[in-house]
């Protein structure tokens, strides 16, 4: 959280010591997605701000996922842009006004009292699709018809395929424009529960290591999604009318996988960090997986995107969108709607910048050639 | 007036030790069990620190949809069958940790079906340590003084992987030790992938040390699967056991957090340190598509490299 600081009125507090630095400020004094986070961890109950800030281990791949966006560098091109650059773009044959969504997070209730029923209207009010969480705490139905604007629905697959079935069908029914499949975190394991123990030692029940369920082998870890196989993109198929994405893409040798079991989008994500520690940041294996794909589908891409300058980047590298999970969660934990709906505007805000400085009049004039990675 | 604390540890607290969460945690713990000098011994804070960047520059390549449900971690090396590819490293005088010190060792890796290597060094007697193991116990032998006497010390505890940490003797001195010897020879140390070779076509195993991320793909080539490849290399993650293998190990050491455990709660911690290490390397596995051990390989990592500015 200090990274993101770096620059806001916030990191100045201790220059000024006469002022109150204990009001919440009001949202037109957030200039960057960054502040918004201060202000969440100020309103919310530390289990929920966990909940929502933590990566898997030890947490290095939640931090790759930021450090990579210091680590390849837009080159400016130095030359006045005359017209405002064109953001518009189709995505399964959907206009969208910014190549921005929202990812599908969980639980939006424990930040905010109308959880994604908020959510849903300020992206709507940001002109932008949201991937409703299959965790999410209202159902989807109702958060669908919260507002006018186009929402896709995500899926932890569950070995029944009724149950499937039964929960895709409904939500097409109510409105879903795209399913996403999520396909990692497997296994993980959350360890934000030591800073909750050492916060609250006096409160027994805070300092058990979670229970680890469901475990039908000698190693003690939940057997509940090992069962995955690419065989239920082809299984669910039948059911899903609209189109279908794979998410949690790493590899070239998987996104090819999944075409050929007939998805029709490729989902680069790392979880945020939340499912295999050590995973690569999402910038990192963007172009491999963009190369494997070579325009048979759109790839989206997700995990670290805070800035405008981020979107460009992802996108240079070959993203056709990307969509951001924690960053509208800030918003909508400190403001609500027009929290979530704010966030979005600064991304989009910042990402028409970006776009002028690195001299692309349009999304198609967005390529490789504007970025420069620190890495190989 | 002094301000009652109302969050956060509390100084000293031992906390039970199914509060742990990961072994780095049991560090803490440690520290609060020994006296200070004791523990600068097994600290991994501090000068004799490990050196975490080689884990950072690793990355993994996870493959996705495959059915890991009949997850199997058993690993076979010189002809037995191990639960786990985890052994607890040789530690020395583990009295200095927990008053019945390798007995208590011993009895912790029982409890997390592991492996333990008996230190040269130890305070018991290799034969009682032996004889009141639930598991196989390996032995450490100096490399040090003459070859027939260290011999004759091993074989009074039957016949077992002998470890064999780096000292003075060169291969005439290592064949005489093994001369009418019926048991595995690990040779343990920092070397060259010419020497690597040069052991496993003597049927010897080989053990890195130290910079195991760097150099386990040289070696991994020199021991050419004739002889079990071991690496010991500050794995304090279940993840960076599981890049060691993916880079060529067939087994790890796991020396400190062990050690740490010992410290702190005796068998119990040293059970409770080998299980989350088994526990993370599992769930790890799944995660990367690699059910046993057999399909772990090198395609699982990508090792990053950062381009001068």
């Amino acid at each position: 959280m200090a990274i993101g600081l770096a620059g806001s009125r916030f990191g100045r507090a201790q220059e000024d010591p006469v002022r109150d630095h204990s009001r919440v400020p009001s949202i037109s004094e957030l200039k960057t997605t960054f502040e918004f986070e201060a202000v969440a961890w100020a309103k919310l109950p530390r289990a929920a701000y966990d909940y929502m800030a933590y990566g898997a281990d030890g947490e290095v791949t939640l931090r790759r996922n930021r450090d990579v966006f210091d680590e390849v560098d837009l080159i400016p091109r130095g030359i006045q842009m005359a017209e405002a650059p064109k953001t518009e773009l189709k995505l399964f044959g959907a206009a969208m006004a910014y190549p921005v969504l929202v990812s599908p997070t969980a639980g939006h209730s424990q930040f905010f009292a109308e959880g994604e029923l908020a959510t849903h209207r300020g992206a709507t009010a940001a002109g932008a699709t949201m991937i409703v969480s299959n965790n999410s705490t209202y159902p989807f139905d109702k958060v669908a018809a919260a507002a006018k604007g186009p929402v896709w629905v995500q899926l932890y697959p569950k070995p029944q395929l009724d149950a499937n079935r039964a929960y895709l069908e409904s939500a097409q029914a109510a409105g879903a424009q795209a399913v996403v499949v999520t396909i990692d975190q497997q296994a993980s394991s959350y360890e934000r529960a030591l800073h909750d123990r050492n916060l609250s030692y006096s409160n027994p029940a805070m300092r058990r290591p979670p229970a680890r369920p469901g475990s039908t082998n000698p190693y003690r870890i939940s057997a509940s999604r090992l069962w995955y196989e690419w065989k239920l993109f082809d299984e669910i198929r039948p059911f899903v009318k609209v189109p279908m994405l794979a998410k949690g893409i790493l590899t070239a040798e998987d996104a090819k996988l999944a075409l050929d079991h007939g998805v029709d989008g490729i989902y680069v994500s790392n979880h945020g960090g939340r499912s295999l520690d050590y995973d690569p940041s999402t910038l990192e294996v963007l172009p491999e997986i963009v190369d494997a794909v070579n325009g048979r589908a759109p790839v989206l891409f997700d995990s670290g995107i805070r800035r405008g300058s981020d979107v460009l980047k992802a996108l240079a590298l070959g993203a056709s969108a990307v969509c951001c999970g924690r960053a509208p969660l800030w918003g909508l934990s400190a403001y609500g709607t027009a929290g979530v709906q704010r966030v979005l505007e600064i991304l989009q805000t910042e990402f028409v910048d970006a776009m002028r400085s690195a001299g692309c009049p349009s999304l198609e004039a967005i390529n490789r050639k504007i970025v420069a990675a620190q890495y190989s | 007036m002094p301000v009652p604390r109302l969050i956060g540890e509390p100084p000293g607290r031992i906390a039970p030790v199914a509060e742990l969460i990961n072994t780095l945690e049991f560090e803490e713990m440690a520290k609060r069990s020994l006296p200070a000098a004791v523990f600068a011994g097994i600290a991994d804070s501090g000068p004799s620190g490990p050196d975490r960047d080689a884990f950072d520059r690793i990355a993994f390549r996870p493959r996705l949809m495959v059915n890991t449900t009949a997850l199997d971690l058993t690993t076979n090396l010189f002809g037995r069958e191990m639960f786990a590819p985890i052994i607890i490293a040789p530690v020395p005088q583990q009295n200095r940790l927990h008053a019945e010190g390798e007995l208590a060792m011993a009895r912790g890796a029982a409890a997390a079906r592991a492996v333990m290597i008996a230190p040269a060094d130890s305070t018991i007697p290799i034969g009682k340590i032996a004889a009141e193991s639930k598991a196989d116990i390996w032995i450490e032998v100096n490399a040090a003084g003459n070859p027939d006497a260290a011999r004759e010390k091993t074989l009074g505890a039957g016949a077992r992987p002998i470890f064999l940490s780096p000292g003075a003797w060169d291969w005439t001195a290592i064949d005489q030790f093994r001369k009418g010897l019926d048991a595995p020879l690990v040779l343990r140390g920092t070397f060259s992938a010419e020497t690597a070779k040069a052991a496993a076509d003597r049927g010897i195993a080989v053990a890195v040390s130290s910079r195991a991320m760097e150099v386990l793909p040289a070696m991994s080539e020199a021991v050419a699967g004739k002889v079990p490849l071991l690496a010991q290399g500050s794995f304090r993650r279940g993840a960076h056991v599981l890049m060691a293998l993916a880079l060529g190990a067939n087994a790890v050491l796991i020396g400190r957090p062990a050690a740490w455990g010992l410290a702190a709660y005796g068998p119990d911690g040293v059970q409770r340190v080998i299980e989350v290490l088994q526990t993370e390397l599992a769930r790890d596995m799944a995660m990367c598509g690699r059910p046993n051990m057999a399909s772990i390989d090198r395609s699982i990592v990508r090792v990053r490299q950062r381009r001068a500015v």
